[in-house]
């Protein structure tokens, strides 16, 4: 960063801090949930996160594409949820905290997760 | 005036809410005994200093907020506190009492300390206050809860998180939210999560024992030394949702730095480094 009269003002503590708010050295098999999945993520995780609803569950049950048809998800993010594709929908920012809803609606054990994505490498 | 009387870490975990349920015979078998008998202790400790509140530092799963405006802090100022459907339909539990008027004391005190806090009104509780809480503060035969609580969520899931730092900090704000409470109340501090686990990628249901014993010695001897890790480092050390040990962080702020853990067990299990701590703080000088 250039020193100018107002760049002078951000002390190293201040310099030091704020990058150490964004992990930025992770190896890759330890990811994060931050700026870039959330704005990635975002229809694939209000997806989810509506079945919470017991209606929503209902719904899923009953017609899973009139349930994808209210979040204007992506034809491929789509294919995701209909193919179960754990890791792609990791891939395409869905958090773990309601991939583990979607989960529930579709009978995938945690523990098959867990083996898709240690696998995924 | 209130005072702070102990304090309590725990993880938390869908898990332990499978076995809990499961009954006494899961509970006491030899695969869960290493964490749930520790528990009967802090349990029967609990049962014996009779506290009259429990401050429950703890994060919601995206069950009581969403990524729509997600909290970094946010405190209960509730009567009362449903339990969240996580998405299975909710645990039958009665829902938990809460203390309106402490909360909204401790809402002033934070801000007044610079904490602003979101201050909820309505808040359903998840497993991330739920799973480690019937074992300590559930009644069976009266199938009720027997403290009333007040929820103090801390954002581990949607980076940037609050700091080590900065939630050991909270915890000091909540020690002073409380010993300034006029009402003459006995308090527990119980901060919930971790320790290591890693839910997503290669390193899914990675557990690092010798950091997670490392993180509890620390917590009790040198908490101030923990608030110099960084979330990057944290996440090396222990997995991508071990961040949530900053809520313990916060617990032990609340308590005097002399405390120390009267029951500590840790138990590595399946893909958790199950935690559990509980400080005795009465006879503790600040």
């Amino acid at each position: 960063m250039p020193t100018t009269p107002e760049t002078s003002e951000l002390s190293a503590d201040y310099l030091r801090r704020l990058a150490a708010v964004q992990p930025s050295d992770l190896p890759p098999e330890l990811d994060l949930f931050d700026e870039s999945t959330a704005r990635r993520g975002i229809r694939l995780n209000k997806a989810a996160y509506s079945l919470k609803d017991a209606h929503q569950r209902d719904l899923f049950a009953k017609d899973e594409e009139a349930w994808m048809e209210q979040f204007g998800l992506t034809d491929g993010e789509r294919e995701q949820i209909r193919a179960r594709d754990w890791i792609g929908l990791w891939r395409g920012g869905m958090s773990i905290y309601v991939m583990v809803k979607l989960s529930g609606v579709t009978n995938t054990p945690l523990p098959e997760i867990g083996r898709q994505m240690r696998e995924s490498g | 005036m209130a005072h702070i009387i102990g304090g309590i870490g725990a993880s938390h975990a869908p898990s332990m809410e499978h076995v809990y349920d499961a009954g006494a015979e899961v509970r006491e078998s030899d695969e869960w005994a290493p964490l749930f008998g520790p528990f009967q202790e802090v349990s029967e400790w609990l049962g014996a200093i009779k506290p009259d509140r429990l401050v429950v530092v703890y994060n919601d799963h995206m069950d009581a907020f969403f990524l729509d405006a997600y909290p970094t802090f946010a405190l209960g100022v509730a009567e009362t506190y449903p339990i969240a459907d996580e998405g299975f339909g909710a645990r039958p539990f009665p829902p938990i009492a809460g203390d309106a008027a402490l909360g909204w004391h401790i809402a002033r005190s934070l801000v007044a300390d610079e904490f602003d806090i979101t201050i909820c009104q309505e808040l359903e509780v998840d497993h991330g206050v739920i799973s480690p809480l019937p074992m300590v503060d559930f009644s069976e035969g009266d199938s009720d809860w027997k403290i009333p609580i007040v929820p103090l969520a801390v954002n581990v899931i949607l980076h940037p998180l609050p700091t080590p730092r900065r939630c050991y900090k909270l915890g000091q704000a909540l020690r002073r939210a409380i010993l300034s409470y006029p009402e003459d109340l006995r308090v527990v501090v119980a901060g919930t999560g971790g320790l290591s686990h890693q839910l997503t990628g290669t390193a899914f249901g990675a557990v690092r024992e010798e950091w997670d014993k490392e993180f509890m010695r620390l917590l009790a001897e040198e908490p101030e030394t923990l608030c110099d890790y960084t979330h990057e480092q944290l996440i090396k050390l222990g997995g991508t949702e071990s961040v949530e040990v900053v809520n313990w962080l916060a617990m032990r702020g609340a308590l005097p730095a002399t405390a120390r853990p009267i029951v500590e067990a840790y138990y590595a299990h399946r893909i958790m480094g199950y935690g559990l701590a509980a400080y005795d703080a009465a006879g503790s000088p600040a």
